[in-house]
């Protein structure tokens, strides 16, 4: 019995894209209010989407959905912290922190991923996962202790009025930055050597086995640039406003990033950074001007929206319909 | 035919630690007792997902969002509608397995991964909705109920616990189960095979969700107390650690596992070992530990105790007939 | 049997040999908690979770009691102080307040914190006989429902006594008032919104707008900008810490300066401070405390006893954490009524302690007193108002006596 693919559909998806941002655009040109909202949802979806993106390259590489990345990003941007305390200033401290995090990602992988991967199955990965969660979250405090500390942004509090609306540039510049770090991500992938051989070991690790991969290697590669782009995460959300640097800092913000790396299809790196920017700026919207959906159901509207996506596309936006053969 | 030794040994084992743990609490405090409730309580929760998970191959994250549904459904009867507490457990039995069956549903389309991370939405979701709806749920402040002793908790809970417990096995060796096996095997062979798929993948979700509803319930009355944190995300999380590290696809790992998820975290919590703040680093650390050791969880140790007691290995089925792989 | 499932049922049965034994240990004779040396009390708190930042405030109450205990204790004993980490969460609440009181044999559960944790082991608790005292929360019920709650008693000003407070001053001093209300969607948030519409009276028409948020928002820029378009001019600000620095930081980001009363709860110096750094104008904001004001007095004895004794015994504190200050006059008042309950204290001598206090504590702002009495238990219904200026807050005006 075979279940064919379904015939294409591939213009649903970007059809339906443009429609969105048509709209987006024709709002924010009748509203400011309207404006400023899409714009801030826009720098809540750039955060999200750093950590979407990360999932995305663990996932793609080894099946398994990283329920620490959250906590990992959160003690990576503590590391920066402290590296502040000690002296540095930001962009030094924030690349320091870039390389600190892709070792510690790497490492991580070798010892709590690996000896597990090695002998069970993914769903004791994931569990390894989540241990690894409640570890990681658990040592910020006990090395950092609990109270909320004071992550300086390096973007000055400067103000741009655009027709009634403030854009701060604290809120440009996270869009950016993040923006930037996935395309480095992808151009990582798609012109080097490594990334090349990162791809083969992640979707056919055989036969990358055959022509001289270190498929392991590769592994904790992705876990160390997830780290990495994790870090990214957390130190653009912590120089936010609304995120108070404490241990718990990335939980509400990790449960965004999955809801758009699943819309945006797991596999793709891509939609998952739409995704996110949709969900950031959909979530802003609704709040504002939909009012029976009272504060509360703000995360239930989100994985409504996560469900009405995935009951169109079961694989995600972006993601490829599984064809099954026997 | 005369039965396997392993299924006589098998037997054994089932009633020597039924004994025990019916006397157990006679040698134990007023606060032991209700730890051993807390313990009965995740026993039927992660029994409830191993029937889903294990048996059925249906990841699902979100179990604590049917355990909520079970300790409201009792919360709100008891507290606003004056009913017995033992007589609101059918009725959260039957919220669950709606509820199961409603999430079920996209389980059809769902497949892995997308699956689990749908439950997991299902899981956050609950508590939100817990407290938007604050004139039927109590809010944040919750509501709070009639409490018991530690030793009618504990009877109480170990009582539904076996009840579950043989309910789950006689459904597991039967047909049900073993279409279920099939469903987690190979859901193409299995539907050849004539096994309508969306029957018995709901059906899964449905029982589950109705035993894990019930854990709920007496989550509830455990604590006497229900508001949405009772049921957050944590709980979920336990519940599949518990049922991972006790052994999927196996009923005497679930014993285990929730001991695990029960007493280990308490018992640094309140012990002296560790200061607050290495508890989580501790816990997680064994988490970890205990996948890396024993990746197929506790079940397999058990199930390697027992084949030894088992005839020459001539058996298609492992000996206690319960599991299948 | 092989040998291998003797060896495990052995292993059982030793396991249970041994809890037998160790539960047979747990004995009590006379008033639990109390020996001839120490006095024991508990209670639970958030080390780890969301709400971990409150973490500060057992710490620094048992480093008050070391203090205390380093110069004789109370009436010659010494004062265990057992806390455990319950993360928020009343399922975990429930069974370390059992633990409490029956393996650790607490003389009271003290200052326990949070609405709901509270709830939750209160029927337990009084029934019981077990003192519930001085908990952390701001809410009425302790006070209030002493009838059917006698062993429960609170500590700080409730929300409603509070918000009455900011809810006259708008009423008398700010007669073109527009006002804007931020509030948590749930009992706390409506516990100071309850108590706003109280204090302001026929003025309670002024209010243009309300909006609300639920604890998992963390951005609450949304909520703002609606505000100001309400044409609003006073804003009330009734949200957790991180809410609130959210709140003031769009403020100004958006070109928005009303007249701001920031809660209690949220206005720590510290949350000032972060929201100050984050660009937030916070000069001129209003808030109501009830705690002595070290910052502008130094160099006054009070003032060096708290440094000094945190210094030596919870060097890691932060002193711009209000939470410390709100542990040592917590601590201050236990410790007195421990003293109060005679050289060989009962539960219901400390509850009366409790509950005929007519006194001063030094860790409170000077001239409001702690009264008690048994049908009028909020141990502090006084505070007085104010205004942050040049990173700090600086009381002005009187002590509002009687807010409720």
């Amino acid at each position: 019995m075979t279940r064919r693919g379904r015939p294409s559909t591939s213009w649903i998806v970007p059809l339906g894209l443009g429609a969105v941002c048509a709209l987006l655009a024709i709002g924010s040109l009748r509203s400011s209010l309207f404006a400023q909202q899409t714009v801030s949802g826009l720098a809540n979806g750039g955060i999200y989407a750093s950590l979407a993106v990360a999932l995305v390259l663990i996932y793609r590489a080894t099946e398994v959905i990283n329920f620490a990345q959250g906590a990992i990003a959160t003690f990576t941007t503590y590391v920066a912290w402290q590296l502040m305390q000690w002296g540095l200033s930001y962009w030094p401290a924030f690349a320091c922190t870039l390389g600190i995090a892709f070792g510690g990602g790497f490492v991580l992988e070798l010892v709590a991923i690996r000896p597990v991967e090695r002998r069970g199955s993914v769903l004791s990965v994931v569990i390894a996962a989540i241990g690894l969660l409640i570890l990681v979250e658990g040592s910020i405090g006990w090395i950092w202790g609990n109270e909320v500390k004071f992550m300086p942004t390096p973007f000055p509090a400067h103000i741009y009025t655009v027709g009634g609306v403030a854009f701060s540039r604290q809120d440009l510049s996270t869009i950016a930055i993040s923006l930037v770090a996935v395309l480095v991500l992808w151009l990582f992938f798609q012109f080097t050597k490594v990334g090349l051989a990162m791809r083969a070991a992640a979707v056919r690790p055989d036969a990358a086995r055959l022509v001289g991969v270190r498929v392991s290697w590769m592994l904790s590669l992705g876990w160390g640039l997830a780290a990495a782009l994790g870090a990214v995460a957390g130190m653009m959300a912590a120089a936010s406003p609304s995120v108070l640097l404490q241990p718990s800092m990335m939980d509400g913000i990790l449960i965004y990033a999955f809801a758009a790396a699943v819309v945006g299809g797991l596999e793709s790196a891509a939609g998952a950074v739409v995704a996110a920017l949709l969900i950031g700026v959909l979530l802003n919207l609704v709040t504002t001007y939909v009012h029976f959906v009272g504060p509360a159901l703000q995360l239930p509207v989100a994985f409504v929206i996560m469900l009405v996506v995935l009951l169109v596309k079961p694989s995600g936006l972006f993601g490829r319909t599984r064809v099954r053969r026997v | 035919m005369r039965p396997a030794r392993g299924t006589v040994a098998g037997a054994a084992v089932a009633i020597v630690v039924a004994a025990v743990i019916g006397l157990l609490p006679l040698a134990l405090s007023d606060y032991h007792r209700s730890t051993g409730a807390t313990v009965a309580v995740y026993f039927i929760a992660i029994l409830a997902l191993d029937i889903v998970t294990g048996y059925t191959g249906q990841i699902s994250i979100g179990h604590g969002a049917f355990m909520a549904i079970g300790g409201y459904a009792t919360a709100i009867l008891t507290h606003d509608h004056g009913w017995n507490d033992l007589a609101t457990l059918p009725v959260a039995a039957a919220a669950g397995f709606a509820a199961g069956v409603v999430v079920g549903l996209p389980a059809l389309r769902f497949h892995g991964v997308y699956l689990a991370l749908t439950t997991f939405a299902v899981a956050l979701a609950v508590p939100q909705i817990a407290k938007n709806y604050s004139h039927f749920t109590g809010g944040t402040e919750g509501l709070s109920l009639p409490s018991h002793s530690g030793l009618w908790l504990y009877e109480v809970g170990w009582a539904i616990a076996g009840a579950t417990f043989v309910l789950a096995w006689l459904l597991l060796r039967g047909r049900t189960g073993r279409a279920f096996r099939a469903v987690r095997d190979s859901e193409i062979a299995a539907a050849s095979a004539g096994v309508t798929l969306a029957v018995y993948k709901t059906a899964a979700f449905g029982v589950s969700a109705a035993m894990a509803a019930v854990a709920g319930s007496l989550f509830v009355l455990v604590n006497s107390f229900v508001n949405p944190d009772v049921f957050g995300l944590q709980l979920s999380l336990y519940v599949l650690i518990g049922a991972v590290v006790g052994g999927l696809g196996s009923l005497w790992g679930v014993l285990a596992g929730a001991a695990f998820v029960q007493l280990l975290p308490v018992g640094l919590t309140t012990g002296h070992l560790a200061s607050s703040q290495a508890v989580p680093v501790i816990f997680g650390a064994v988490v970890i530990g205990v996948m890396a050791l024993l990746p197929l969880g506790a079940a397999d140790v058990l199930r390697a105790v027992l084949r030894s007691a088992s005839t020459r290995g001539k058996h298609s089925e492992t000996p206690l007939g319960t599991e299948g792989r | 049997m092989t040998r291998r499932m003797k060896t495990a049922l052995a292993t059982a049965g030793l396991v249970i040999a041994a809890a037998a034994v160790s539960a047979a240990f747990a004995s009590a004779a006379g008033t639990p908690g109390v020996t001839a040396r120490t006095i024991v009390i508990g209670g639970t708190f958030p080390l780890t979770g969301p709400a971990a930042l409150y973490g500060a405030i057992p710490k620094a109450e048992a480093a008050y009691f070391s203090y205390v205990n380093a110069h004789g204790g109370v009436n010659g004993r010494q004062i265990v102080f057992k806390y455990y980490d319950d993360q928020y969460n009343p399922a975990n609440t429930v069974p370390l307040t059992k633990k409490l009181v029956q393996q650790d044999h607490v003389f009271a559960v003290y200052g326990s914190l949070g609405t709901a944790p509270t709830l939750a082991t209160r029927d337990y608790l009084n029934k019981l006989g077990v003192p519930q005292v001085l908990v952390a929360t701001g809410d009425s019920y302790w006070g209030a429902q002493y009838r059917k709650y006698p062993w429960t008693i609170g500590f700080q000003p409730d929300y409603p006594g509070e918000s009455r407070v900011y809810g006259k001053f708008v009423a008398s001093k700010v007669p073109q008032a527009k006002i804007g209300v931020l509030m948590q969607d749930d009992a706390y948030g409506q516990n100071y919104y309850q108590g706003l519409l109280q204090g302001l009276g026929a003025s309670k028409s002024k209010i243009v707008d309300v909006e609300k948020y639920d604890p998992t928002q963390t951005d609450v820029s949304a909520q703002v900008v609606k505000l100001k378009a309400a044409g609003a001019n006073v804003f009330a600000l009734f949200a957790l810490p991180t809410q609130t620095i959210t709140a003031l930081v769009v403020a100004t980001k958006i070109g928005w300066h009303p007249t701001t009363f920031v809660n209690n709860v949220s206005a720590s110096p510290l949350f000032m401070a972060l929201a100050q750094k984050s660009g937030a104008n916070v000069d001129g904001d209003i808030s109501a405390t009830y705690l002595y004001d070290y910052i502008n007095n130094p160099s006054t004895a009070t003032a060096k006893l708290f440094k000094s004794i945190v210094d030596k015994y919870d060097p890691g504190a932060n002193l711009l954490d209000a939470n410390i200050e709100y542990a040592f006059a917590n601590a201050w008042t236990v410790v007195y009524a421990l003293k109060h309950a005679g050289k060989n204290p009962t539960r219901q001598s400390f509850m009366n302690a409790l509950t005929h206090l007519d006194v001063v504590n030094p860790f409170l702002y000077p001239g409001i007193r702690m009264v008690t009495t048994p049908t009028e238990r909020f141990p502090i219904d006084q505070q007085i108002l104010e205004q942050y200026k040049n990173g700090a807050w600086h009381p002005f005006g009187h002590v509002f006596s009687k807010a409720r």
